[in-house]
């Protein structure tokens, strides 16, 4: 990355609240949620409120009628990273969005449709919608963003992915600001998953894994001499299968940045946690902050979550922040967030 | 200072072959893979057709480990393995000489017959252990895979843009190296057929129960296929480094979204001739200067004639210098695939003149009729092909293929 990337807008929905504040400072509430497979089992799990007034805006749009409780989020989260931007800036912002399963909800709606009634029975008014592209197009019609538009699929580490091709688009001219997302939503087929995975695991209070959704999103552009909050480095690419080739990617992600560097622990309360946990600290790197509220793990949006906590992190002692993106299926990533002083 | 960005190695399994000679001969031939689809049932659908193709053994593979892998994963890893090959990138193990190698890759539904059997499995409240269907169905699992089994690691992009993927995973690669971000990128698409995808087309009625017509007044849908398509893009500097000769230049990229509808293109095909004029001015020449052009073709009423419109505007005057084709009547809609394996069409009508023909055209569309390429048509002075392809969600994305003139 040749170009600093500065935050001038973010956003976020959780399952705290909606903005920043609910991130910085929410407390979610835990909801017991059945297994598809074990009905009278239960797991906690942390959900987005879309009954909260924020969203009644968007359920009135006549293009979201159908549209996924992911897309809510999305949509939500964008338009407060958006706050400011006129028509004509909104029509030169790019869009990029990035998840990990997309629009489960209706895929699984659609996919049970299929196999308990039969095929005929399949809905050609959910199929589109679960197309992964979907929600970018919702989001990008909705908000009147008429630059590119990409939807990127992977683990967290999507997010350095989006980062980096914004990153490219603004180098390229291509556009002038890039509006980057990380969203996910959850379906009761995830604790399915998760169980499997072997992460739903009875531990000690305060450091249980919880399945959660939301979306985060950030607004960037070529930094210049006024702002403050950039993007100074971008990491990934270090595969894993083990947890052993994990700990070694780590070590090799970590090598890029300075040793010295304060980092915002990624609060994945499984076993990526712990290796993060145990290297950071054979590293000697510091923890920055325990303030916060566990928010349960929601893949890519958690991802865009921890960088706009070390965005708001910065204090008179503490102007560079690493966040881990640690990826919970194929790679490590990390990233490097800066306060610049005034320069002007 | 942009860079160029040239081709050295191709790769590919489609429905007509199992490498990139054996498919392009049956695509010029005039074959099409068109066949009853027997990986699921499909009883309760209207279509029971599809593009199948043959999935290559894997002969350095424990046959656990075989079983492992995806048939998404299937598919990927030996058309990537014949790009590096290609390319001059694999040592005497198949294995990658590159240690780091960013990859660009599309898909729309990875390994989601995993995904499936595992919904399956907990719908019918199996108590089984599924961790291979939970966790590997996800796309980055086959990117996994690909770098596993080839022996290389790096930054990957998967891009979803739904049936524009191919092409913007291509484009993406190409912009990494234009900037100076990477010197060389492995980029391609892949897909697998699906039960849900089948069935979701199905229910849409998007699929049709007589032949893929694409470009003709009688068209009444698509016919579904799967494949694979890899090539390594960089910079001719870097490929003279490896003493390798490309194949040709990567000269345009365009990529757009049209927010039309989620389903349909808007009538005119404003964004697709958009990104097509972004592609030729990337390219720095005039559409008059395009003498090939492997189109989106889906044969599906709407997109087609759209399609055709945004042909007519944006060649104008100079349509008559261009031939079009779409090869979906061959090898099927292969959705993140597609542009991937249609940009490899279109670089081998680049490399040898000849032209994939417009297969089951009966009564061609008015517009672009006299353009569409018939049996054994060649052109020994093609200079410059592109690619087109557009996807739900309103992605349009277009590649500029040049000769490469050392």
């Amino acid at each position: 990355m040749k170009t600093d990337l500065a935050v001038i807008g973010q956003g976020a929905v959780t399952p705290a609240g909606v903005g920043l504040a609910a991130l910085l400072q929410g407390t979610p509430v835990e909801i017991p949620t059945p297994f598809v497979a074990r009905p009278d089992r239960t797991w906690p799990v942390f959900r987005v409120n879309l009954k909260e007034p924020a969203f009644d805006r968007w359920q009135k749009e006549p293009r979201l009628r159908r549209a996924s409780p992911i897309t809510f989020f999305m949509v939500e989260a964008a338009e407060q990273a958006l706050a400011g931007l006129g028509a004509a800036e909104r029509a030169e912002t790019g869009l990029i969005v990035a998840f990990s399963t997309g629009c489960l909800n209706y895929s699984r709606r659609l996919f049970e449709a299929i196999i308990t009634q039969g095929q005929k029975a399949a809905s050609p008014v959910l199929f589109p919608e679960t197309v992964f592209n979907s929600p970018v197009s919702h989001v990008a019609a909705t908000l009147k963003l008429e630059g590119a538009a990409y939807t990127l699929a992977g683990d967290e580490t999507a997010w350095i992915a989006a980062l980096k091709v914004a990153a490219l688009w603004i180098e390229q001219g291509r556009v002038k600001n890039v509006l980057v997302l990380g969203a996910e939503e959850f379906d009761s087929a995830c604790l399915d998953a998760y169980q499997n995975a072997g992460w739903l695991r009875k531990r000690e209070v305060g450091s249980k894994f919880i399945p959660s959704e939301g979306a985060a999103g950030l607004l960037v552009r070529k930094a210049l001499p006024e702002d403050r909050r950039i993007i100074s480095q971008l990491e990934d690419g270090f595969i894993y299968r083990s947890k052993i080739q994990a700990s070694a990617a780590m070590k090799r992600c970590l090598q890029h940045f300075d040793s010295n560097l304060c980092y915002l622990e990624s609060a994945q309360h499984n076993w990526l946690g712990e290796v993060e946990g145990t290297l950071m600290q054979a590293r000697k790197f510091h923890m920055a902050t325990g303030d916060y509220n566990y928010l349960g793990e929601a893949t890519l949006a958690s991802a865009g979550w921890n960088t706009i906590r070390a965005l708001q992190a910065f204090s008179e002692t503490r102007s560079e922040l690493l966040v881990p993106i640690l990826g919970a299926t194929h790679q490590i990533g990390a990233l490097e967030a800066r306060e610049r002083k005034s320069l002007v | 200072m942009k860079r160029a960005v040239v081709v050295t190695g191709l790769g590919a399994i489609t429905p007509l072959g199992g490498n990139v000679a054996e498919s392009w001969n049956a695509l010029i031939a005039g074959k099409d893979a068109e066949a009853p689809l027997d990986l699921f049932d499909t009883s309760g659908c209207r279509c029971h057709r599809a593009a199948m193709a043959s999935v290559p053994p894997i002969s350095d593979l424990k046959p656990k480990a075989l079983a492992r892998l995806s048939r998404a994963s299937r598919l990927a890893i030996p058309a990537a393995r014949q790009a590096l090959a290609a390319a001059g990138l694999l040592d005497s193990s198949g294995r990658s000489v590159l240690e780091t190698l960013p990859l660009s890759v599309s898909t729309t539904a990875g390994a989601m017959t995993l995904g499936e059997n595992f919904l399956r499995n907990i719908l019918a409240q199996k108590r089984i252990r599924l961790l291979a269907e939970a966790a590997r169905y996800l796309p980055q699992q086959q990117i996994l895979d690909l770098q596993e089994q080839l022996g290389f690691e790096g930054p990957s992009t998967i891009i979803a843009n739904a049936c524009a993927s191919g092409a913007n995973s291509i484009g993406h690669a190409a912009e990494m190296i234009a900037s100076g971000m990477a010197d060389c990128v492995l980029t391609g698409g892949f897909e697998s057929l699906t039960e849900l995808v089948f069935v979701g087309f199905d229910c849409l009625q998007a699929t049709s129960t007589d032949r893929c017509r694409p470009f003709d007044l009688k068209r009444s849908g698509l016919l579904l296929g799967e494949g694979a398509a890899f090539m390594v893009l960089e910079t001719p500097e870097n490929a003279e480094k490896r003493g390798v000769q490309p194949l040709c230049r990567l000269t345009g990229y365009g990529h757009g979204t049209d927010y039309f509808h989620l389903t349909q293109p808007q009538p005119a095909g404003e964004a697709l001739i958009t990104v097509m004029r972004q592609a030729v001015d990337s390219a720095q020449i005039s559409a008059g200067d395009i003498g090939y052009v492997n189109a989106h073709g889906t044969a599906t009423p709407v997109n087609d004639g759209t399609e055709a419109k945004a042909y007519q505007t944006f060649f104008g005057d100079v349509l008559e210098r261009t031939r079009i084709s779409s090869t979906k009547a061959a090898i099927g809609h292969t959705l993140g695939a597609a542009g991937s394996i249609e940009a490899f069409f279109a670089i081998q009508a680049l490399l040898t003149g000849k032209l994939p023909p417009q297969l089951n055209l009966q009564e061609p569309i008015p517009e672009i009729a006299s353009v569409l390429v018939k049996e054994n048509e060649s052109r020994t002075d093609l200079k410059h092909t592109m690619s087109v392809n557009l996807g739900f969600g309103g992605s349009n994305a277009a590649l500029i293929f040049s000769r490469y003139e050392n």
